[in-house]
This record gives C-alpha cells, structure tokens and sequence, in this order.
C-alpha cells in the first residue's frame, strides 16, 4: 500500500478541491483544505520514511512494462522535496486561515483553498512522475492554478501581472512540449528511464537534435522558474499577489520546474552527454548572472515584497550554478537550496506580510522602528535574513560553502568571487531592513499603528518554518548525502 | 429581445438531434472515434445555440448557474474516485468489472462511465464559460 | 533540401511555429498574441500527429478483424495531443478572460501601453 501514497497523494488533494466547489461556508472550506494537506503531509513522512531505506519506488500506472502507462519513481530527493513542500503548504495554509480575509474579499476566499489544492497536486505530480508528457499536463496545470491564485485580489496590477505570467509561462510550455516532441521523435518513447537508456547510446548520431532538445528544455523551463534574463514575469506576479500566494509562488511553484529541469538533464541524459555539449557553460553563466544581478536590482527597490521577490530571481541563480557546475555533488547542492530556499523564502514573505499589515505600508522605509513595536516578528526576519545572507548553520551559508568547494574541485576557482560577492550584496539589502528597524526612530513619533498585537498562534507557522529552517541548515551533511541524483 | 420564428422553430427541430448526436457520441466513445470531451463539446454547444435563440431566461430555468456548478463538481468527483480506483485496483486485485464483449455498448469496463462523467463535465463547463463572457462578469 | 520536401509535414510544423512564436513574441496586441499562441500549439499537435502517422493505414479501431499491428497508425501520439488541445483550450479562455479584464481596466489591448501604466498609482 505504501508504493501507492504517490498517487493517493494527487488523488486526495484533487479530490478535496472539487469537494471544496460544493461546500458554501468559508470556515468550512479552510477545515477540508488544512485538513487534507495535514493529511498529505502525513502521508508524505510515510513515503520518505519508506523511500529512505528502500532507496527507490516506481509506481506504474495502467501498463506494467510501462511502454504506455505512467510511471512515478521516487528516489530519496523525490519524497525529501515532495514532504518539504507538504510542510510549507501546510503552514502557508495555516496562516492565510487568519490571513486571508485581509487582502482577497469574502466570496472569492473559497477559489484560494480550491487553487492551492489543485497547485499542490499538480506540483507533486511533477516532482513525482518519470512519465515527459505527464510532465507537461501537470507543469500547465501548476501553471493555470498559480495564475489563479495571483488574481485573487482584484486590482490592475494583478491582472497586468497575471497576463504577463500566463503569456510567458505560454511560450515557455509551447517550447517545452516541443522537445518532448523531438525527444519522441528520436527515441519512441515518453518514460524517461527508457529514453536514457536508448539515448545513451545514440546520442552521437543525433548530435545537433539533442543540442535542439537541450537547448528548448532548457529555456522552457527557464522562463517557468524564472532564470535571470527570462525572469521578468516574476517580480510583477510575486509582489503583487496575496501574501500567501506569493509565498506559494516563490517558495514552491519556481522551484519545482528547476527540479523538473535537473531531472530532465542528468537522469534522461546523462553528466557525460550534457557535459558535451556548450549547454552547462550557458547554464552557469545564467546563473552567475542571475546571482548579481538579481541582487543588484534587490537593492535598487523600494517596496519589502518587490525586494524579496528579486531576492528570489538571486536565489534561483545559486540554484542554476549548482546545476551549471555539471557534477554529482553541484547538483546535490542544487536540490539542497531547492528546500533550504522553499522554508526561507516562506517564511520571509510570510513575515513580510505581516509587516506591511501592521505599518499599513509596502515601502521598505516605513519599516523603520518596527522592531520596537514588533521585536519578536522582526527577530524570525532577521534570521530568515541571515539565512539568505549565509550566516554559518543557516541552509544559505551551506548551499553557498559547498558551491564553493564544488567550484574548487572542478577547478574553476574564480567562481567563488562571484558566490562571494553576490553574499555581500545580499548583505546590502537586507541588513537595512533589520538595522533600521531596530535602531531606527524617525518613524516612530507621532505615529499611530493599524494593528493589534499579533497573537502567539498565529505567529506559530512562521515559527516552526524558521525552526525547520535551522533544523535543515544542522542536518546538512546528512541532506546532501541523499541528494546524489 | 425576440428572435424571428424561423430560428425559433427550426431550432426546435435541430436541437434535439444535436443533442442526441452528442450523447451518441459520449455513450459511444469506447467502440468509435469520439468520446466523452467531444460529444461534451457537441452538448455544450446545444446549450449555446438554446441560450442564443431562446434568450438567458429559458435556459436559466432548465440549468441554473447552481445546477451545472453542482453538475461539474460530482462528475469531478464521479471521476477521481473512479480513476483513482482503477489505478489502485490493478494490482491490489481489488473487484473489477467485466470487460465484456468488445463491440457491446456495455463493455469496456470503467471507460463508459468516465465518458459520461467527461461529457457532462465539459458540456456544463462550456456552457459555463460562455455565460460568463457573455454576460460581462468575466 | 530533400530532407526537408520528404518530411513535409514536419517542415510545415517547424515554419508554422516559427509564425506562431514570431507572432506571440513580437505583437503587441493581446488577442493577436493569444492567436499565435494558438498558431505554435497547433504546429507542435501537427509535428506529434506526424510522427505517428504512416501514409496509407489506418486508425487503429477494430471492428471486423484485426489486420496486424504494421497496417495501423501509432496511436499514442494522437492521443496525447488530444490532453495537449484540452490544455489549449483551456489557456486561451483563461487569457482570453483576462484580456477582457484588461480591457477594462485600461481601455486598451496594446501591452506596451498596458506595461507602461504604473497600475498602482490609483489603486
């Protein structure tokens, strides 16, 4: 039964969401969606447990010798990403429980539990398949229900940025299926453990085909998780989405087509084919790239959503130049940051929330002396921060300490400046924030604030999300161990 | 606004056989070329050509927006649960039911009912849609 | 230049997304880019339909014999590409949707016009 929770988990969430089209009552919708995510969660640790010591799971589905069928595989980093994302959802979900209502008005409340459903199946979907096409149904659904939910809140902007993410994310699944077109075309097969094995052995007589493929995966997949030239949906979408979904969004949704991305590239292929080809030094410089530039337009704004939201876009690049480095252990980073960054970035986002809530404002220098007002708040902001800054223990500082003993073992020892100076200017913007809203006082005479005092259950999920964090930043020696793929 | 009596009556001919060719093909999916999106599609499209001769009201006291809402979450539903079982029960050797004589209307095993499901599905969403767009509330 | 009149079809997926993506990229009207957003889904069901397709055979539905497997098409590709036309539907009404919000909040469809319009200054 257990080779089973893969798809259980799909069923259940998809089966909830259509039950939550037919329940009227808010409350009652928020108590089925928490509820079967707290369930899915749990299933999630039953699977990892399982997959940690059997190693891996296939699951086929409808044809034994799956020529046809749909597989699932889940290895270790499968079922690690799949009950990390589980557990953020399920603490975004708790959150926006007493959140919500403040951006997004009553009657559209219930589409919010019914999206977030359908995005989490549909990103567990593609975390879990091994099946191309498969892939691709699940990757646009991901794509039509996080559009979905940055529409929630009725204004110009969301709409402006919807159609910006819907028509990018367009021609990125449009190059994607053609790919999978080509790679059909080549091999005869959608499975991606069939296609490696016949594909390498032939890659030599389709040279210029699987440079094609490459290359179209690659920016495809790209514009979805928002590598650094094709980033420029993001921004827009993430800052200007619910609080909630923007954690979603940033958290979850960008990551998971960087995975598909790692999965396509090192277990359909192979290190030694895409070694050959010019792709892994594009890959690395889009992510060197995006690491600097990233934070250097981070810097440059002025609202905290927008500034997290290019933090995301610097974020994404040490994720790339894991993949772009084109070893074993540059892409176990890769995976690592995937969940290190999924907690930090909730939790930021979720906190930044919090803050434009209680100042009533979305400029960053509104922000000053609120650690004054709100101490305990900031202080989880700040280790977030710390995180994202590389503060030794935290996950930012390891995924950064062993990219730079990667760059050194591959011999590619300049690199290290470009990780060194994106961290200083991660310090640069996110050092203000916490120092003046510490030691700041202008603000504060004469200033009366919105909000009550935050009451300790609802500042819970944001508390255990920075303590998975630290937890995760302890255990990863171990972490990275599983993550071979 | 009133149509012109043409429309109206040849609408009352036509209708029908539109909609019979649509569930012809839902209820005939498993055995011809079709099935349960495209027969959805020739129902759905009844649905429009009835709203566009007969006017919004007509058709709001046959199907209102509750009713097809209701229609498309149980066919939803319908649907999980029945895929959802005939992944698990392959190879759990739970109860299947027979796969019959190919040719037969009843035959096939759960195809039939995943058709009709589908076709409701799509045939409510359709509709759905178009009400939707064409009455500004986009 | 032979490869390319043998593979017909082929050719004429590859030119009609090259349109399409042309048009999707470079239109600044919405509806005109949701048309070649339709134009390359459309090349890429083309492409997929050939590779499945041989000249002279048939579709796969048995009615009164079964023929052997070499005088019937590949299905699988066909019916891919019919949960590939689901997906397309499925976005154009959502853009199309969309586009009609626009259209009312900004009384245009050009996005440059749109992009240029800070929207949060009359929020």
């Amino acid at each position: 039964m257990i080779n089973y929770i893969p798809i259980l988990n799909i069923l259940i969430l998809i089966l909830f969401s259509f039950i939550i089209i037919i329940v009227k009552n808010n409350k009652k919708v928020k108590f089925i969606s928490l509820a079967s995510n707290i369930f899915v969660f749990f299933l999630s640790i039953i699977l990892a447990r399982k997959v940690l010591t059997q190693n891996i799971i296939t699951l086929s589905l409808g044809d034994p010798n799956n020529l046809l069928g749909i597989e699932f595989l889940i290895s270790k980093p499968e079922a690690v990403i799949g009950l990390i994302f589980t557990f953020v959802m399920v603490m975004i979900l708790w959150y926006s429980n007493f959140y919500l209502e403040k951006e997004v008005s009553e009657n559209r409340i219930s589409f919010f539990y019914l999206l977030i459903n359908i995005l989490l199946a549909s990103l567990l979907g593609v975390i879990y398949t091994n099946d191309l096409f498969n892939s691709y149904v699940f990757i646009e659904i991901s794509t039509l229900s996080a559009c979905g939910i940055i529409i929630l809140k009725d204004k110009k902007e969301n709409i402006k940025a919807t159609i910006k993410y819907l028509i990018m994310s367009t021609i990125g699944s449009g190059l994607v299926l053609m790919a999978i077109a080509y790679i059909y075309s080549i091999t005869g097969h959608l499975n991606i453990s069939n296609i490696h094995e016949i594909i390498i052995t032939n890659y030599q007589f389709h040279r210029n085909a699987v440079l094609i493929i490459l290359g179209l995966f690659t920016v495809g997949l790209g514009i979805k998780s928002a590598v650094f030239p094709l980033h420029s949906w993001l921004p827009d979408a993430h800052s200007s989405a619910p609080t909630p979904a923007s954690a979603v969004l940033s958290a979850l949704v960008i990551k998971v087509y960087v995975f598909m991305l790692i999965k396509i590239l090192f277990r359909m292929f192979s290190y030694e084919i895409v070694n050959s080809f010019i792709i892994m030094d594009i890959i690395l410089l889009l992510g060197s790239m995006g690491m600097i530039f990233g934070s250097i337009m981070a810097i440059m704004q002025k609202e905290l959503k927008r500034m997290v939201a290019y933090s995301s876009v610097a974020q994404m690049g040490y994720i790339v130049f894991g993949i772009g480095l084109g070893t074993i252990s540059g892409t176990a980073i890769a995976i690592y940051h995937i969940i290190g960054h999924a907690v930090t970035k909730s939790s930021l986002f979720l906190i930044s929330g919090l803050l434009i809530d209680k100042t009533g404002s979305k400029k960053i220098e509104d922000l000053k002396g609120i650690g004054k007002e709100m101490p305990f708040t900031l202080g989880l902001f700040t280790l977030g921060a710390f995180s994202m800054v590389g503060i030794p223990i935290l996950p930012g500082f390891i995924s950064k300490w062993y990219l730079s003993l990667t760059c050194i073992e591959v011999g590619r020892v300049p690199l290290i400046l470009i990780i060194l100076a994106s961290s200083l200017l991660n310090v640069l913007y996110y050092f203000p924030i916490v120092i003046n809203g510490y030691f700041g006082n202008d603000n504060l005479e004469g200033k009366i604030y919105k909000a009550k005092k935050i009451p300790f259950i609802n500042l819970l999920p944001i508390i255990l999300l920075v303590i998975s964090m630290v937890v995760i930043g302890g255990m990863s020696y171990n972490l990275i161990g599983l993550f071979n793929i | 606004m009133e149509r012109d009596i043409i429309l109206k009556e040849i609408g009352k001919i036509l209708i029908p056989l539109v909609q019979l060719f649509g569930i012809y093909v839902i209820i005939n999916g498993h055995l011809s070329p079709g099935g349960g999106f495209s027969g959805g599609t020739i129902l759905g499209t009844s649905l429009i050509i009835m709203h566009l001769i007969y006017g919004e009201n007509f058709i709001k006291n046959l199907y209102s927006k509750k009713k097809l809402i209701l229609i498309i979450s149980i066919s939803l539903i319908f649907y999980t649960l029945i895929k959802g079982y005939s992944f698990l029960s392959t190879e759990l050797n739970l109860p299947h039911p027979p796969i019959g004589n190919p040719g037969n209307i009843l035959s096939s095993g759960f195809i039939l009912p995943l058709n009709i499901a589908v076709g409701l599905l799509v045939a409510s969403i359709f509709y759905v849609i178009f009400s939707i767009f064409i009455r500004d509330e986009v | 230049m032979d490869i390319l009149l043998t593979n017909y079809f082929e050719t004429g997926a590859i030119i009609l997304f090259g349109v399409g993506f042309a048009t999707l990229m470079l239109h600044r009207n919405l509806i005109k880019k949701i048309i070649g957003m339709n134009i390359m889904d459309t090349a890429i069901f083309l492409f997929f339909i050939a590779k499945g397709y041989i000249k002279g055979k048939e579709a796969p539905i048995i009615t009164d014999s079964f023929k052997g497997v070499s005088n019937y098409i590949n299905p699988v590709p066909s019916a891919l590409m019919l949960t590939g036309i689901v997906v397309a539907v499925t976005t154009t009404a959502f853009a199309l949707a969309l586009t009609i919000k626009l259209h009312k909040h900004y009384n245009t469809v050009d996005l440059d016009i749109i992009l240029r319009m800070r929207g949060d200054q009359n929020d």
